[in-house]
């Protein structure tokens, strides 16, 4: 899948700049711009999170990225077609991404001081799954944190050369009427931050 | 369609009746309430928002700095950007108005075979009225903003740039839901809300062509950041075959680090949150997957970025105006503004609202529609406290006035009453010692409700100050006569109008006060009004002769400070007239030798008590609050020593009220030519005072102390108005008088 930068960890991060310390901070301000935050031991626990997800709101059609460099993803979204209709070829995402009730992607790092995750969209199939179903998972490793936006910055100038990539925070979001908070006006109404503490280990092309 | 039923309220170049505009939107209780709740919910919200930042300033110096630099290097800047999207394989245009905007974009759209559009919100593109352009060519354009959206429908203007909607109800919303949906839509919000993601929806996957602004443009890399609570700016750029950009020079930023000194301030002055939803960076073309030919494809999406000028590049090269390219739209200027707080958006005309919009009228759009409202600013700089890149709004605002003076000419009456009345103290005095012989205000009409504004009609909901039958000016003799024999210091007196004529007594007072701290006072008889009134309509011409006359008076006194208990004079005198000078070497000297030795009364007092060892706080019984004038606090940026003051002041129990530093709306001219603005917001002040529980309300501006007495003696006549020299005053007089508490 296209990306901005294919090995974030490697290009972008450095020890100093990306820790986990930023956790609880992020956490905070997450949770404050309404975001969901699922922080799970490792990808069985994830998958069974999903699974329940997908139970409860009777998921018909799921739109699914970031399995090509994820090797643990692939395999937990083989898993999930085995109870639902899930997409990861970027034609059959741009064909079923309008009808599905669900989307997964994964972001690169997360910011402790607005709560926001960095996402590297670079690729059509990666923005129209966090953008066109009306929940949306994303992917995260807790260990992957910045201070605050200043540093997200210092990180992301090392790598953004071109493309398309930036932060979400939160669901989708509208005051327009009567200044009465609204969820999920055009994009998402639930955001959904699945942190596995096992980390995502990454498989580069 | 949109365009086929736009009824603005006004258009740009029609000579307006702003009073009547400005009845209408104060009986609009809808808007009323909405920018109320707002208003009072504000400046809480954002400072929660900013709880986790270290220093706000810095944040704002950071930005400024930035933003100064880029200004300045604004060629070299723009040169890269360009480079930056060529070299990426964006399509890059610039377009000196909005006609060569026009142009084109019709051409993209032609030779593309465009018909359908979405855009993200942006103001550059309603600057030049682009959707009725492109809708005249028959082309399909939809707003997916919901707020925009909505205005559109109901072919309005947009009254705030960040809560585009927020003068309507949701019934109202609800009407135009139905009206363009042709179906009967609730006024329930989340089935409204359900409804605008269906039928954008489909607006989004069916669009060729997305058009969207920028928060910033990066030249380093080429990219543009967009700003979105609803995500409609993600589908904007990443459902249709085409991405245009339309942006502002001022938008234009060095590197890509720079972005954070926007984001950190933006979201939180803005919409009071840490970061909006979404923050997007597009930089240069990227794939798009759609169906072309019954297939669906991959390609790269066709990116064509229009960088606008629309009067920006003057504005870049002008040495006081570059300053508004420090604005980064976030409108929480508006948001402090009493006057668009009352009155909303619309008044302020064409797309821009408030104190920047004027400002940005004035440079993008025209003079003439900016010269029509200019004066709806107060000056009292409450945005100037907030600004995240800390643009001098009313500065600015007072420059173009004045050039829009210079070049046209003020008109008839005020011409008459400054060129010839304020000029020759003599006749000026003799005019005001008239009105006090006819024992009532002369009336509104003609020259004189442009002199000071105590001769104005202004009766409704406070009451007149009469004209003291003998002005400070002839009480001096008597007065100086208590002048110490061996002074430390010689202080002369700028009374000012309203303390020469209206307020003598607290003339007096400050008199007293300054000779019990063994300071020999005098009274430069040849000293006139400052001229603030005179530069507030932007008449600097005549304000530079009224100065010259006032820095002659004072310099043949050799004194060694000179004493206002007037902060508006103060400031004007200290600060102004040696910024009014600046082109001219000889008296540029003069005034800042004048301009040094002014001293505004109560710092200047406050810090001999604080040396004399008598500003101990005391215990006592009369609750006494303190408004903040707005030249005193944020002219002169005074606030503390009033406050020693009053609470060392025997008897005095000090309590703070609400919104101690919201303008009394009188500010010089405007409480008379706005008095349906000014009223209101005294009517706020006066609910304050009151629910403070204060006996006594002190002040140290006489201009507030008309106002606020004027308001009080109608709406609550037990309390008592009073300026800090006349409290000091009394308690001398009572016998607390440095000797004794030495």
């Amino acid at each position: 899948m296209l990306k901005v930068c294919n090995d974030w960890p490697r290009e972008a991060f450095t020890d100093e700049l990306v820790s986990g310390k930023y956790w609880n901070d992020f956490s905070v301000n997450a949770k404050a711009a309404a975001a969901e935050l699922w922080r799970v031991p490792d990808m069985l626990e994830a998958r069974r999170k999903l699974e329940e997800l997908i139970e409860s709101l009777a998921v018909k059609k799921v739109v699914a990225v970031g399995g090509g460099e994820l090797p643990a993803l692939d395999y937990l979204y083989d898993e999930l077609a085995k109870r639902t209709e899930l997409y990861t070829d970027k034609f059959d995402i741009a064909r079923q991404a309008p009808q599905a009730d669900l989307g997964i992607s994964v972001a690169e790092f997360g910011v402790g001081e607005t709560g926001s995750v960095c996402v590297d969209t670079y690729a059509f199939e990666s923005r129209v799954v966090g953008m066109l179903p009306p929940v949306h998972v994303v992917f995260l490793d807790p260990a992957y944190m910045v201070r605050d936006v200043e540093t997200a910055f210092e990180v992301i100038e090392k790598v953004f050369k071109s493309g398309y990539m930036g932060f979400i925070t939160g669901p989708s979001r509208t005051a327009d009427i009567e200044r009465v908070l609204s969820l999920g006006v055009h994009g998402p109404s639930r955001f959904i931050i699945m942190a596995v503490e096992q980390g995502l280990e990454r498989q580069v092309h | 369609m949109a365009a086929g039923k736009l009824r603005y309220e006004h258009e740009e170049h029609e000579q307006r009746n702003l009073h009547k505009e400005i009845k209408v939107k104060l009986k609009d209780g809808v808007m009323r309430d909405a920018l109320s709740r707002f208003v009072n919910e504000y400046p809480a919200a954002r400072l929660k928002a900013y709880d986790n930042v270290v220093s706000i300033d810095r944040l704002r110096d950071d930005l400024r700095d930035m933003k100064e630099w880029t200004v300045d290097h604004i060629d070299e800047v723009a040169d890269e950007f360009e480079a930056s999207i060529k070299a990426r394989g964006g399509h890059f245009f610039r377009a000196k108005d909005g006609d060569e905007v026009k142009e084109i974009l019709l051409k993209i759209c032609e030779q593309e075979q465009v018909r359908r559009i979405v855009k993200s919100k942006s103001m550059a593109t309603e600057e030049i009225h682009l959707n009725q352009a492109l809708e005249e060519k028959g082309l399909h354009v939809r707003e997916t903003d919901l707020g925009e959206w909505m205005l559109s429908v109901a072919g309005q203007k947009p009254s705030h740039m960040v809560m585009p909607a927020i003068h309507l109800n949701r019934e109202q919303c609800a009407g135009f839901f139905s009206e363009e949906l042709h179906e009967d839509v609730p006024s329930d919000i989340p089935y409204m809300i359900h409804t605008a993601r269906r039928v954008l929806r489909e607006e989004f996957l069916s669009a060729d062509m997305g058009i969207t602004g920028a928060n910033f443009g990066i030249a380093e890399n080429g990219a543009i950041g967009l700003v979105t609570n609803e995500g409609n700016a993600r589908l904007v750029t990443t459902m249709p075959r085409i991405h245009v950009v339309i942006l502002g020079y001022e938008k234009l930023i060095p590197k890509v680090r720079d972005a954070a000194k926007i984001l950190r301030l933006l979201p939180r002055n803005g919409t009071c949150q840490r970061m909006t939803s979404y923050m997007t960076m597009v930089d240069g073309p990227t794939p798009v997957i759609y169906e072309k030919d019954g297939q669906l494809v991959e390609e790269e999406r066709k990116q064509y970025v229009i960088l606008l000028d629309n009067g920006r590049l003057r504005a870049a090269a002008d040495p006081k105006l570059k300053q508004v390219y420090q604005c980064v739209r976030c409108a929480s200027c508006l948001n402090v503004c009493p006057i668009w707080t009352l009155v909303g958006g619309h008044v302020y005309g064409h797309i821009y609202s408030g104190g920047i919009g004027a400002i940005l009228t004035g440079l993008l759009n025209n003079m003439e529609s900016f010269s029509q409202f200019s004066d709806l600013c107060i000056g009292c700089r409450k945005c100037m406290t907030i600004c995240p890149g800390k643009v001098p709004i009313p500065d600015l605002i007072d420059e173009l006035r004045s050039r829009y003076v210079k070049e046209h000419g003020l008109g008839l009456p005020e011409k008459t009453a400054f060129r010839h009345i304020l000029t020759h103290r003599k006749v000026f005095h003799t005019l005001l010692r008239m009105g006090a012989l006819a024992q009532k205000p002369v009336e509104s009409g003609g020259f004189i409700r442009h002199l000071p504004l105590f001769f104005a009609g202004m009766t409704k909901g406070r009451s007149l100050p009469a004209i003291a039958a003998r002005p400070f000016r002839d009480r001096t003799e008597e007065l100086f006569r208590e002048n110490p024999e061996k002074p430390v210091l010689r202080a002369a007196f700028f009374s000012g109008c309203n303390m020469d004529f209206v307020f003598p007594g607290t003339g007096e007072s400050v008199v007293k006060v300054l000779q019990d701290l063994n300071i020999e006072v005098i009274y430069p008889e040849q000293q006139s009004c400052c001229g603030k009134p005179v530069l507030g309509t932007g008449d600097r011409e005549t304000a530079k002769i009224i100065a010259r006359q006032n820095i002659e008076a004072f310099e043949e006194t050799k004194a060694d400070i000179i004493v206002s208990a007037c902060p508006t004079c103060a400031e004007t005198l200290e600060k102004t007239y040696v910024e009014l000078f600046a082109d001219d070497p000889e008296w540029s000297e003069r005034a800042k030798a004048f301009g040094a030795k002014v001293r505004e009364f109560t710092s200047f007092v406050a810090e001999c008590y604080r040396q004399a060892g008598r500003l101990m706080p005391t215990a006592g019984t009369e609750k006494v609050t303190y408004h903040d004038s707005c030249h005193i606090r944020r002219g002169l940026g005074v606030y503390k020593e009033p406050r020693e003051l009053l609470k060392a002041a025997p008897g005095v129990d000090f309590v703070e009220m609400k919104d101690c530093d919201k303008c009394c709306g009188m500010a010089g001219a405007f409480g008379v030519k706005y008095s349906e603005i000014s009223l209101p917001m005294l009517k706020e002040k006066v609910n304050n005072i009151k629910a403070s529980g204060a006996d006594t309300v002190a002040v140290a501006c006489p201009a507030c102390l008309m106002q606020l007495r004027g308001g009080l003696d109608q709406q609550a006549p037990d309390i008592r108005v009073r300026h800090i020299a006349d409290i000091l005053a009394e308690n001398i007089a009572a016998g607390h008088s440095q000797a004794e508490s030495m």
